[in-house]
């Protein structure tokens, strides 16, 4: 059985299951991926996340939600989480955490922000900064895959060292006719940046994002701002709303 | 049932040292000043703003801003705690008490033991008249000198400090007298009726 | 700090987690009605405030609430007066 008929069992209670670390990737100065080892853990949808509970000495419990970066062909579960300034819990997942360590885990939760080949194309897909963790599960999925779905990615980042997954986006387009990968760094571009220079409006989504009559499956990702204005345009620019799934992030991971 | 696992090295970023006397029990301190909210932040016209004291279908009195900014002012240093576990301590806040909203509508005592504070946006929040009095309760408009950001719940927020800051109600628009008690939003819905945080009357029940 | 007041709101679908504790099945793909201004939506697109007291779910359209949900050490609480229905697709 893969891991998607799996998931499609009958409903359960979440649990409390627990995650060790088997690896931790420096993504960016500020972001890490957490490599996680579950037992029982029963597969997931890519877009799906999962909640986590750290427990200190006192008893104090801090819970945050992250979404699942890694496809569910792998093995491994994938947490990719930002470090966020006056964050409580973040600081510790990437500065603290390491190869050995447990922490609790519930999941996989959510069946509303989820794509898999099966649900078909094309697929847009628009994200800012590091909220991109679900939408490369999907990516990583369809690549595993090898399915042929058109797909597109517009990422928004304020600079080119901010993007996550940089090189690994680069080398799925590069790889793969049917996938193209758009960015837009809206504070500094470096030489020679041949992608857009500005926040996401709706002329750029025009241009990138698969005309009306593909009839594409949209994905926005980020702030709850960002997802707010980038659906207004997909809807002014004659999108269906219901074509168009949104996740929208807090400004702290925490 | 299982005992969560200790995870190694974290901690809350909420603790300090030698402040256990003020620090009710479960709460933990935080220098941050967090923002929750049961709905949007309303946008709130200044000139159209009206704040009242109600009794039954009378309006005992009613103020616009100007009119409110005349009353007499009271400024208080005090802690504040969430039921979700922080707590600020010495946050400055300036306002009108209740007792001088009283006096401010020639009565020397509450009609009725109980209060229902109405919001824009529709929250509510039940307290008795008890907790008002006495300089215990006030309609605070300024926050550390400046006017209440509206996340905050400016332009006006009820202010009882010594509860749980759910009970101090982001913009309040009206204080309603009631004869008998009635829960709000939250205690309707599992959270405790009076919300003392030095008995952790946290949740209905406790 | 958030560029935007707007961003402390989140969606139905960072409810889930703890809306599973009370409806076992993912309740974020079901669409529910407004009861107020009949607008139809599925519940994972909902803004979702007051997140560590509970979950308050409102309608998208209209702002009305649709659904609260808290979770005390002395059980689950559920209101959904401002929905006038729920529907999930069969499994």
């Amino acid at each position: 059985m893969t891991a998607i008929e799996r998931r499609t069992g009958p409903a359960r209670r979440l649990e409390w299951q627990r995650a060790k670390v088997r690896q931790v990737v420096v993504e960016t100065s500020r972001v890490k991926s957490l490599l996680l080892q579950i037992n029982g853990w029963q597969g997931h949808l890519p877009g799906q996340h999962v909640d986590i509970r750290l427990t200190a000495k006192d008893g104090y419990q801090a819970q945050r939600s992250y979404s699942i970066a890694s496809p569910p062909e792998d093995e491994i579960v994938t947490l990719t989480v930002e470090r966020v300034e006056n964050g409580e819990v973040s600081p510790y997942l990437v500065e603290e955490l390491r190869c050995g360590d447990q922490f609790e885990l519930r999941g996989p939760i959510g069946g509303y922000f989820v794509w898999a080949i099966a649900i078909g194309g094309p697929l847009c897909l628009i994200s800012a900064g590091s909220r991109i963790a679900p939408i490369m599960a999907m990516l990583r999925h369809r690549d595993k895959r090898n399915s042929r779905v058109p797909a597109v990615l517009l990422y928004s980042s304020r600079r080119l060292e901010d993007v996550i997954y940089r090189k690994e986006l680069d080398a799925m387009a590069r790889g793969d006719s049917d996938l193209r990968v758009v960015g837009t760094l809206t504070r500094i571009q470096p030489e020679g940046w041949a992608g857009y220079r500005r926040r996401i409006d709706k002329p750029m989504l025009a241009d990138a994002c698969f005309p009306l009559d593909r009839n594409p499956r949209i994905y926005v990702c980020g702030p709850t701002s960002f997802v707010e204005d980038v659906s207004s345009f997909l809807i002014d620019l004659g999108h269906d709303a219901r074509t168009i799934k949104t996740e929208r992030f807090g400004p702290t991971g925490g | 049932m299982d005992v969560p696992p200790i995870s190694r090295g974290f901690s809350s970023r909420r603790r300090e040292q030698g402040l256990a006397d003020r620090i009710p029990p479960g709460q933990f301190v935080t220098t941050d000043f967090p923002v929750l909210s049961a709905g949007p932040t309303p946008q709130i016209n200044l000139e159209e703003w009206t704040f009242a004291l109600q009794l039954n279908g009378w309006v005992l009195g009613e103020w616009k801003w100007a009119e409110f900014q005349g009353l007499p002012q009271t400024t208080i240093k005090t802690d504040i705690h969430c039921v979700t576990k922080w707590s600020k301590l010495d946050t400055i806040w300036q306002g009108v008490s209740f007792d001088d909203l009283l006096k401010a509508v020639d009565l020397g005592e509450a009609p009725f033991p109980y209060i229902m504070a109405h919001c824009d946006g529709g929250y509510t929040t039940n307290l008795p008249v008890a907790d008002l009095i006495g300089g215990k309760g006030m309609i605070a408009t300024r926050y550390d000198g400046s006017l209440i950001p509206p996340a905050h719940g400016g332009p006006a927020r009820l202010l009882v400090p010594h509860l749980y800051f759910w009970k101090s109600a982001k913009w309040v628009r009206r204080l309603r007298f009631m004869e008998e008690d009635e829960r709000g939003f939250w205690e309707s819905l599992g959270y405790h009726n009076h919300g003392d945080p030095w008995k952790e009357q946290r949740y209905d029940g406790d | 700090m958030p560029e935007n007041d707007l961003d402390f709101v989140l969606d139905g679908n960072a409810a889930a987690g703890a809306l599973q504790e009370i409806f076992v099945a993912d309740v974020t793909t079901a669409l529910i009605q407004c009861d107020a201004c009949g607008s139809v939506g599925a519940l994972g697109s909902l803004p979702f405030y007051a997140a560590r007291m509970g979950v308050v779910l409102r309608c998208t359209d209209c702002a009305a609430i649709l659904l609260r949900a808290v979770r005390t050490p002395h059980g689950r609480w559920l209101e959904m007066r401002g929905a006038h229905c729920l529907r999930f697709a069969l499994a």
